[in-house]
């Protein structure tokens, strides 16, 4: 039997608001399969962003333990989460966070450059990556030529032109009128299966849950 | 490649503030440049000038150069004509002068002034230095004429209301001890520019002034290079070889060369370091704003796996692309200025001290132009570092919620 592409085990994570301390996840453990795609749903300040930054290696949690592909994370250096990050996960934001200098093509290729991969290599990459998200012919615009659908269609070719184990994505629908969010919905479905890449999406959108193998809901730092 | 493309087209994200620190880079750049240059021409010029003076290797008696005289020539250089033959048969040597300092009075009847003299060979030595010894009236004196010619300075001719064709008389201390005088003509008037020296100098043919002074020393031999460059290593070659005389290079004797580069060294260094910390601020608060704005985005590229470094790298070189871009427009305008003063013919006023002034000009230097454009760009580098490292290390949830 495979190890699951990220094991929570028992996180905690607390802020401090002020003198206060907000606990923002109370002990959460979660395991999602390589290939599978796990909504995580709730109420806003429900814990979705803590699990998907913990998830993500962009934040470490107080306590617990976090695997990946069953390796252990948490002992880690934060270079070599960066490496991981760098190598193996791919992420989609819900306001697209395109860099606005870049054109598509250089939003896409951008993280098969941090890999050093070869120029040719990249150049078929990332017009395979534009093909395969419906913007072949455009990737030399910028992200402010571009529509909020289409911006998104380049957010999600840039996570997964490096063929990521992991995909996070933060409500990547949530910007998008209801026509092009089903059209992501289905694009970021359809790439992660492909690829066979397990993807954590916190959403609120139900179009999106149903395209997912399981929906995982939070409320006050645990799971329901 | 690609970084790069990426650090220009993020100058150009916002271009106002980009040429704002463009600019000040580039009048920086060539306000070192020109400050810089016009030091390097006064160098040139006092050096030519310190070395035309004295030649560029000069020998004289073991104790000439640090030794004081209780009588003249005491510590005069004597059988000079079998050296002065040997050091013009040396190779590199363009021409060997013999000269003695000497002084006394100098009386036209009526009233006397202390001189300071040179003793030269005449001609060779006029035509030797140049235009340094300028001629205000007369001529060079003829070392074969029947009464003893000399050369005075402007003002020793009016103290002693002298002109061309005026007889003096030169009253001196001889090597014995004794006072001697001698009859001469005044065939030339000349000016080196510093009043203090017009005001006593009183140039004579070296043979003449041997015979004031009952001597057949010599105080010094001046030699003169083809290439100057050589000194140093003509003068290591003669002390070997002469242990029995002192040797010095022009720059040994050049006090008021080397008192003014030391100072103009520290003028136009502090200048050039305040410009520096100017592009510096500068730097700062472009790319400080620049960081600032784009905080989110830091935070989406570490997100994805880039290292601090790797931003902070993309930050230094958008610092390279302004500092590099300022300094070759700070490059531009300093070499139009360079040429412009060419024709421009601007003089500067007599510096203290001096009679006269100099041409204001700027002299062009490739070690100069690629040192300033290497601090510059440095400087640019290291703005860029210091405002960047720490937002590249900032928490990446917490660029990420940047507003």
């Amino acid at each position: 039997m495979s190890s699951p592409a990220l094991r929570l085990y028992d996180v905690k994570k607390s802020y401090r608001n002020g003198a206060e301390p907000v606990h923002a996840l109370r002990g959460v453990s979660l395991e999602i399969a390589p290939g599978e795609m796990v909504a995580l749903t709730g109420p806003s300040g429900s814990g979705k962003s803590t699990v998907l930054n913990v998830c993500g290696l962009l934040d470490a949690p107080d306590s617990g333990q976090r695997e990946m592909g069953g390796e252990p994370l948490d002992a880690r250096p934060e270079a070599e989460l960066t490496r991981l990050r760098r190598e193996k996960i791919g992420f989609v934001f819900q306001g697209f966070n395109l860099v606005p200098v870049m054109t598509a093509s250089d939003n896409i290729e951008y993280p098969l450059l941090l890999l050093g991969t070869p120029a040719a290599e990249r150049r078929r990459r990332v017009d395979d990556a534009l093909e395969r998200v419906g913007l072949a012919g455009l990737g030399g615009r910028l992200p402010d030529q571009l529509s909020g659908g289409q911006r998104q269609r380049v957010a999600i070719a840039r996570a997964l032109v490096k063929s990521p184990a992991l995909v996070i994505a933060d409500e990547p629908t949530g910007n998008l009128d209801s026509a092009t969010a089903a059209q992501i919905v289905e694009l970021l479905h359809q790439l992660t299966h492909e690829r066979g890449a397990a993807a954590v999406v916190a959403t609120h959108d139900d179009r999106m849950t149903r395209y997912c193998d399981r929906v995982v809901r939070l409320a006050d730092g645990l799971l329901a | 490649m690609k970084w790069l493309v990426f650090a220009l087209r993020n100058v150009l994200r916002n271009r106002r503030r980009s040429l704002t620190a463009l600019l000040i880079t580039a009048i920086g750049t060539a306000a070192v440049l020109v400050g810089g240059g016009f030091a390097l021409f006064t160098y040139d010029s006092l050096r030519e000038v310190s070395a035309r003076d004295s030649g560029h290797v000069v020998v004289g008696a073991r104790d000439f150069f640090t030794g004081d005289e209780d009588v003249p020539m005491q510590n005069g250089l004597g059988g000079a004509a079998a050296l002065q033959a040997e050091l013009a048969a040396l190779p590199g040597v363009r021409a060997v002068l013999p000269r003695i300092e000497f002084s006394g009075l100098i009386s036209n009847g009526d009233k006397s002034a202390v001189f300071v003299g040179r003793g030269v060979v005449a001609q060779t030595d006029f035509r030797v230095r140049g235009v340094q010894t300028g001629f205000v009236a007369g001529e060079p004196f003829d070392a074969g004429a029947s009464l003893p010619e000399i050369a005075i300075g402007k003002d020793l001719a009016r103290i002693m209301k002298a002109n061309v064709g005026s007889g003096l008389t030169l009253l001196s201390t001889t090597t014995e001890g004794n006072l001697n005088a001698v009859d001469v003509v005044v065939r030339g008037i000349v000016s080196v520019g510093v009043p203090e020296i017009d005001r006593r100098l009183v140039i004579a043919d070296i043979g003449a002034v041997q015979k004031l002074l009952l001597t057949d020393k010599v105080s010094t031999l001046s030699l003169y290079l083809s290439d100057m460059e050589q000194s140093d290593a003509v003068a290591g070659s003669l002390a070997a070889t002469h242990p029995q005389i002192a040797v010095r290079t022009w720059l040994d004797l050049a006090s008021f060369y080397q008192a003014v580069r030391a100072l103009y060294n520290r003028i136009f260094g502090m200048l050039g370091g305040i410009i520096l910390v100017i592009v510096l601020f500068a730097m700062v608060n472009t790319l400080g704003m620049a960081v600032a704005e784009r905080t989110r985005e830091i935070g989406t590229l570490r997100a994805i796996g880039t290292r601090p470094d790797e931003i902070v790298r993309n930050f230094v070189l958008e610092a390279a692309v302004i500092g590099g871009g300022g300094a070759l427009a700070g490059m531009a305008i300093a070499g139009a200025v360079t040429i412009a003063l060419l024709f421009a013919g601007i003089q500067m006023p007599p510096p203290p001290g001096r009679s006269t002034g100099y041409p204001l000009l700027v002299n062009f230097s490739a070690v100069l132009y690629a040192a300033t454009g290497a601090a510059v760009i440095a400087a640019s580098a290291l703005a860029a570092w210091w405002v960047s490292a720490k937002a590249a290390r900032r928490p990446i949830t917490e660029a990420l919620a940047h507003v």
